[in-house]
């Protein structure tokens, strides 16, 4: 048993932060052991991890600022933990499929290992304080890398990242405020632990239902705006068009799971004490995320912006699986978030190489590259294929399991649109994969090639897992199942789970 | 001894015209003079009090001013040299590069 | 023994698809004989079960998947007879494309993806489970999708494949609502399951059957054909089936043949319960089936391509299925029997037919029959061996497709006494179609003079034997089997937990007793078409059987047809020129070249106007309305501090005024306060 393994795994790639950030050249290299280190850390989490117990697991806490309540506190539980294991998974894979960065090197390594520190921070942390900060600091990393790798419009795209997260961020703080100064411990203090404020929620007495609507719908907005969902998703698609790949792939894969984690984390503990108008406007936000989502992506010129609205539309189906509040759904939702994770990378990693190798991604002006890069074909239509829910391959077990689930409590006709949404997924995945890849080379591209291997590499090794994850799910939905029983009852707190 | 409120009456005055040059001047180094009475107006306030009271405190506190608005002065008419080498003229009207 | 390894039936062309994908490209012929072997393998370990099994046992092997779900294995007379169907017809295609895709550059990645469409085709047949088997039944999709656009270069093969996917995709969308359905309702029983036993699998749903409620059972039921009709390509879902012959004409074989668009007839014959116990379940069938096997007639007789007129003749034969099982409303399981036969049998010929086409293709280098004719001069072989295939697709007497089809239009008329006449007439007049448009194919092809100049040659022998053995069965595999398919088929649903009495209440179907126990049926359907009269004795009050000239009717419309297609088509006797029977300018045959005009109402119209234009006005609202708000508030914002920033003016004296008046004001304010006593 590794002992302070959380604390190890979000101190590593700080520390590999700032080495790198001073190693100029040789940047890559720092970056790639301080993500190795993490990768090999939460995989033996993952053999120590016990799969069936409903505590949290390897918890650490101190104190941090004890006058005003918080502390550092962190731990696992199946809800946080298949995406910490995404994390280090897909840092690496970025850093890897990053390995010909030229621009500044010791700084894009840098920013890359800060964000896997943020969001590791995220899924680990069990107080709000702590949750708070590094939420933020996931920001700061994707700022930069955007504003100073991006394409044309990397200024505005950045600006309007920044902002529109940020003030939802805000939103999301002055609900956690007011969570903290509403609820006051026994012996009078007050506390920013995340478990025993949501234990407390169940409490009438404490949070009269009118007030905690208000807190509630300040909590989801930040959290909706994050993964993102419908009316709140135009930040996304301008800000992946002008990132850099790896920007988008950390972004699209990570990032935005972390709003799908706080739906699980804060928002369906208190879901059962709040108004039930609450319960039909996700539902109504989720669905339509689906099916707009899908959409939006048919109409896209640009490859890059159609993976991402494919994200909004995949991302909804987590938020479907969440409200619909089933075993099944919440189970399918959480495996949505990791398949989702992992199976995007490759499709912004095939927009960058695109981007890379021929110079544009207008799908209009390609053609035929199958023709010229037979390997990458194969890669990009088998993420493809993952990505519209093909059965094998992580997608489909998702998607079934959440309209499963979802069937059981949603209304039929809500469903009967979410199938006619798998149809256009379909579509616009087969549209641009015929008229990028497929047809007769055009002229103008005969002199392309295969991409760098490492670039084939990482791509590879995607798929590879989303087979493997497709194939036995039961890999992670064991985890993940246990947590979503956890999630259909009260919260029990740190305390009561006998951990600290 | 001349009564105190002479001296008031004379810094007030002083302090009044370089306010009323300071708001209706347009040209740089008649602004710099009104300044020098603002600054002045209040070193006679300074001395005068210091004159009536058992320490000098006052007066020092005037020679503190004088130094400064020697520098004040110096820093001010380099600028204004700077301006009229730039623009041909101290018409502050007229140098308006970082105004709307 | 074989039993054990039931699994190699898979796992054999799984690993020849990863052999050939990984190492293929160092291999001779990119590898074709891994993929020989490894369906003629799965044929082995088929025959070994079919050795061990028959006649009256089924394997079950079951393990833990994740959440609810298993992934196991079923072979019951149904799969059975199925496995062996498709083994034996891929192998002998996989054996011909060794010679058709010879030289090819891409022949390793056909050969890897030929094996996966043989190993999910099959396992999709001994599933046991209903996801398990939409599992396969998708990448069933997938390879079909890889292999119609295998020459991606071309644009067509890329639009086909596309087309092919999205189209099964729309039926798939429904199916899975139907498992979705199914599984919910199932869950709401809260069954006491046994260890072992999961709730989609095929026997707990047989067995719970009567707990659903009937209106729930029709829309599952719907679902479930609807992703057949998607599949089969049954009307209105059809319209990617012609495309898909942008693909190898083995490619074609395989997918008309033995594996796709048999997938839907399965499906339904495998949930045969579940749709007899349906309310209007098998009206459905039975309606989609009829009307498809005369709509594709009708486009079949007009097409001038040769792969084009098999591929509608398929989606014909496939209605003829559907409408077999459909009219099992009327006769119970023997229609799944008889629906089966007629896959079978339908697979041995149209492989025949596809193959041949593809030897003619070979030589010829076209598709087109208007430049063809005359090529039996040079191609004995594949003359006489097509010749059979045609024969028995038009149900000449005593070939496999007489007994076949014939028999479907022989309980269609049961059916017809009893329920409905529609079907049968639809089937009769498509009967009649198919025997004309399968002449006038080979009358164009093989007779008359040569209308091009072509590659004048038979095709090599590693292609021509797939033939020969095809033709062996294409002639011999009606008369030899049927009695036994049909006895052997009858007692497949015996094996469970159900009640067909029972379920045709919950149908509402009302039969006259018996039928609840079809077993006796098969046994006495013994004289050739005579299966009719055995299903007419079991039916009780139906008296001793069909009236003569129901019994002979088939063999008047095939002869018939085959007559008339020699008139128009046969040089030697040539009395109609078919250009002259009506004139260019005939709004019927316009229809009927331009194929109904699907293309225009399904790309051009839904595709291109519906969908893509919804997509259009979406991306219109997000850019307008939905980030428009906030770019609107974003420049409201900078509008606004664009006017406050004017009070910073830059000019000195405005601020010394305006800091005068503030020090004055404040004075005054202050000396206020005092005087009022506030300060």
């Amino acid at each position: 048993m590794i002992s302070n393994a959380i604390s190890l795994l979000i101190a590593i790639p700080l520390l590999g932060a700032v080495v790198s950030f001073f190693a100029g050249t040789k940047a890559k290299f720092v970056a790639l052991i301080a993500s190795l280190i993490p990768l090999a850390l939460s995989l033996q989490m993952y053999l120590e991890f016990d799969k069936t117990s409903k505590i949290m697991q390897f918890v650490e806490s101190y104190n941090w600022v004890p006058s005003i309540g918080v502390k550092y506190t962190v731990g696992v539980d199946g809800i946080g933990f298949p995406l910490v294991l995404l994390s280090t998974i897909v840092s690496l894979l970025v850093i890897i499929y990053s390995w010909g960065e030229t621009k500044k090197p010791n700084q894009y390594f840098a920013l890359l290992l800060l964000n896997e520190v943020g969001v590791l921070g995220v899924f680990t942390s069990l107080d709000f304080f702590l949750f708070y900060i590094f939420w933020e600091i996931v920001l700061i990393p994707m700022f930069f890398l955007i504003g100073s790798w991006g394409g044309p419009r990397k200024d505005y795209a950045a600006i309007k990242f920044f902002i529109y997260t940020h003030v939802a961020s805000l939103v999301m703080l002055l609900a956690i405020f007011a969570l903290y100064f509403t609820y006051q411990m026994p012996d009078g203090s007050r506390t920013f632990d995340m478990l025993t404020l949501l234990a407390a929620t169940a409490d009438k007495t404490i949070f009269p239902t009118n007030m905690l609507n208000i807190i509630f719908a300040g909590l989801l907005l930040g959290f909706l705006v994050k993964m993102p969902a419908f009316p709140f998703h135009t930040w996304l698609p301008d800000a992946h068009v002008e990132a850099p790949t790896a920007g988008s792939v950390v972004l699209a894969a990570l990032l935005l799971k972390m709003g799908g984690y706080g739906l699980f984390r804060v928002i369906l503990p208190m879901l059962p004490h709040v108004d039930k108008a609450f319960v039909t406007i996700i539902a109504i936000i989720a669905v339509i995320s689906i099916v707009y989502g899908a959409f939006m992506a048919l109409a896209q010129k640009d490859i890059k912006k159609l993976v991402a609205y494919s994200s909004v539309s995949h991302m909804g189906f987590v938020t479907l699986g969440a409200v619909a509040f089933t075993w099944m759904s919440v189970t399918g939702a959480m495996f949505q978030q990791f398949s989702h994770g992992i199976i995007t990378c490759v499709l912004f990693m095939s927009a960058g190489t695109i981007q890379h190798v021929v110079g544009t991604r207008v799908i209009a002006d390609l053609g035929g590259l199958a023709d010229r890069m037979p390997k990458f074909a194969v890669i990009m239509m088998a993420g493809f294929m993952a990505s519209l829910g093909l059965p094998g391959m992580s997608g489909f077990v998702a998607e079934f399991m959440v309209l499963t689930g979802s069937f059981a409590t949603l209304p039929a006709y809500t469903m009967i649109v979410v199938f006619l949404s798998i149809v256009t997924t379909a579509a616009y995945h087969l549209w641009a994969m015929q008229k990028a890849m497929f047809g007769p080379i055009l002229k103008k591209y005969m002199n392309v090639h295969e991409p760098h291997a490492y670039e084939l590499f990482s791509m590879a090794m995607i798929i590879v897992l989303s087979l493997i994850f497709g194939l036995q799910p039961g890999l992670i939905t064991d985890i993940m199942g246990t947590a979503a029983t956890q999630v259909m009852q009260p919260v029990m707190t740190l305390t009561q789970m006998g951990v600290i | 001894m001349i009564p105190l409120e002479l001296y008031i009456l004379l810094a007030s005055t002083m302090f009044t015209i370089g306010l009323y040059g300071l708001v209706t001047q347009k040209n740089g180094v008649k602004l710099m003079m009104c300044i020098e009475l603002l600054l002045n107006s209040a070193n006679i306030n300074l001395v005068a009090f210091s004159a009536y009271q058992p320490n000098v405190n006052g007066q020092v506190f005037a020679l503190f001013s004088i130094a400064l608005a020697a520098a004040e002065a110096g820093v001010g008419f380099a600028i204004l040299i700077a301006l009229y080498r730039l623009y041909g003229t101290i018409d502050l009207d007229n140098i308006k590069a970082m105004r709307w | 023994m074989y039993a054990d390894y039931a699994y190699l039936i898979v796992a054999l062309p799984v690993l020849a698809f990863l052999l050939c994908l990984f190492l293929g490209w160092h291999l001779p012929r990119g590898g074709g004989f891994i993929t020989v072997l490894a369906t003629f393998g799965a044929l082995i370990v088929s025959l070994g079960i079919f050795s061990e099994t028959y006649p009256d046992k089924i394997i079950h092997q079951s393990m833990p998947w994740f959440a609810d779900f298993n992934v196991g294995i079923l072979i019951d007379p149904l799969a059975l007879v199925m496995l062996l169907m498709v083994t034996f017809v891929v192998t002998l295609i996989h054996i011909y494309g060794n010679g058709y895709m010879n030289g090819d550059p891409g022949a390793a990645r056909y050969f890897a993806e030929a094996a996966l469409f043989s190993a999910s085709m099959l396992g999709l047949v001994y599933a046991d489970n209903l996801l398990q088997l939409f599992i396969f039944w998708e990448l069933v999709g997938l390879c079909s999708y890889l292999l119609i656009g295998f020459w991606y270069r071309k644009p067509s093969a890329a639009a086909a494949a596309k087309k092919a996917f999205l189209t099964t995709r729309v039926g798939d969308v429904l199916f899975l609502a139907g498992i979705i359905l199914l599984y919910n309702n199932l869950a709401g029983l809260n069954l006491a399951l046994k260890p072992g036993e999961y709730l989609l699998q095929f026997p707990v749903i047989y067995a719970h059957l009567t707990q659903i409620a009937p209106d729930q059972l029709t829309l599952i039921a719907l679902g479930l054909l609807g992703g057949a009709i998607g599949k089969s390509g049954q009307f209105p879902l059809h319209v990617w089936l012609p495309d898909a012959m942008e693909g190898p004409t083995t490619v074609s074989a395989m997918i008309h043949a033995a594996t796709m668009v048999t997938a839907g007839v399965y499906l339904v014959a495998r949930m045969f319960p579940l749709f007899y116990a349906a309310p209007y379940g098998l009206t459905a069938v039975a309606a989609v089936g009829a009307f498809t096997a005369l709509f594709a007639a009708t486009m079949g007789l007009t097409s001038f391509d040769i792969k084009r007129v098999l591929a509608f003749s398929t989606v014909s034969q496939l209605g003829f299925m559907m409408a077999g099982l459909g009219v099992g409303a009327a006769v119970g399981t023997f229609a799944v029997g008889v629906s089966i036969f007629h896959l079978i049998g339908h697979s041995f010929f149209k492989a025949l037919l596809f193959l041949c086409a593809g030897s003619v293709i070979h030589a010829v280098n076209t598709n087109d029959m208007r430049e063809m004719g005359g090529v039996g001069k040079y191609m004995k072989w594949t003359m006489y061996t097509m010749l059979i295939g045609s024969l028995s697709l038009a149900g000449f007497p005593l070939f496999t497709g007489f007994f076949s089809k014939d028999e479907i239009i022989v309980i269609a008329y049961e059916y017809g006494t009893l329920i409905n006449f529609l079907p049968y007439i639809f089937l009769v007049l498509a009967a009649i179609l198919t025997a004309i448009y399968t002449f006038r194919m080979w009358f164009s092809v093989f007779t008359g003079k040569e209308r091009s100049d072509y590659a004048k040659h038979e095709s090599p022998w590693v292609m021509l034997g797939p033939l020969v053995i095809l033709a062996v069965f294409a002639l011999g595999f009606g008369i030899a089997a049927q009695e036994d398919f049909y006895s052997y088929l009858d007692s497949n649903f015996e094996h469970y937990d159900l009640d067909f009495a029972e379920l045709g209440v919950i149908g509402g179907h009302v039969l006259e007793g018996e039928h609840g126990a079809p077993a006796a049926e098969g046994e006495q359907g013994a004289a050739a078409a005579k299966g009719a009269a055995g299903e007419g004795e079991a039916g009780g009050e139906e008296g001793p059987g069909e009236p003569w000239y129901i019994q002979i009717l088939p063999i008047i419309v095939a002869i018939g047809g085959i007559l008339t297609a020699a008139l128009f088509y046969w040089d030697k006797v040539k009395k109609f020129d078919p250009s002259q029977v009506t004139g260019e300018k005939d709004p019927i045959r316009k229809m009927l070249l331009k194929g109904y005009y699907q293309h225009e109402i399904m790309t051009g119209w839904f595709a291109e106007t519906v969908v893509y234009g919804t997509a259009l006005i979406c991306n219109t609202i997000d850019i307008k309305l939905v980030d428009g708000w906030l770019n609107w508030l974003s420049a409201w914002v900078m509008g606004f501090a664009q006017h406050v920033r004017k009070v910073q003016t830059g000019i000195i004296q405005n601020y010394v005024t305006a800091l005068v008046l503030g020090v004055v004001v404040l004075v005054v304010v202050i000396t206020l306060a005092m005087e009022v006593g506030l300060v």
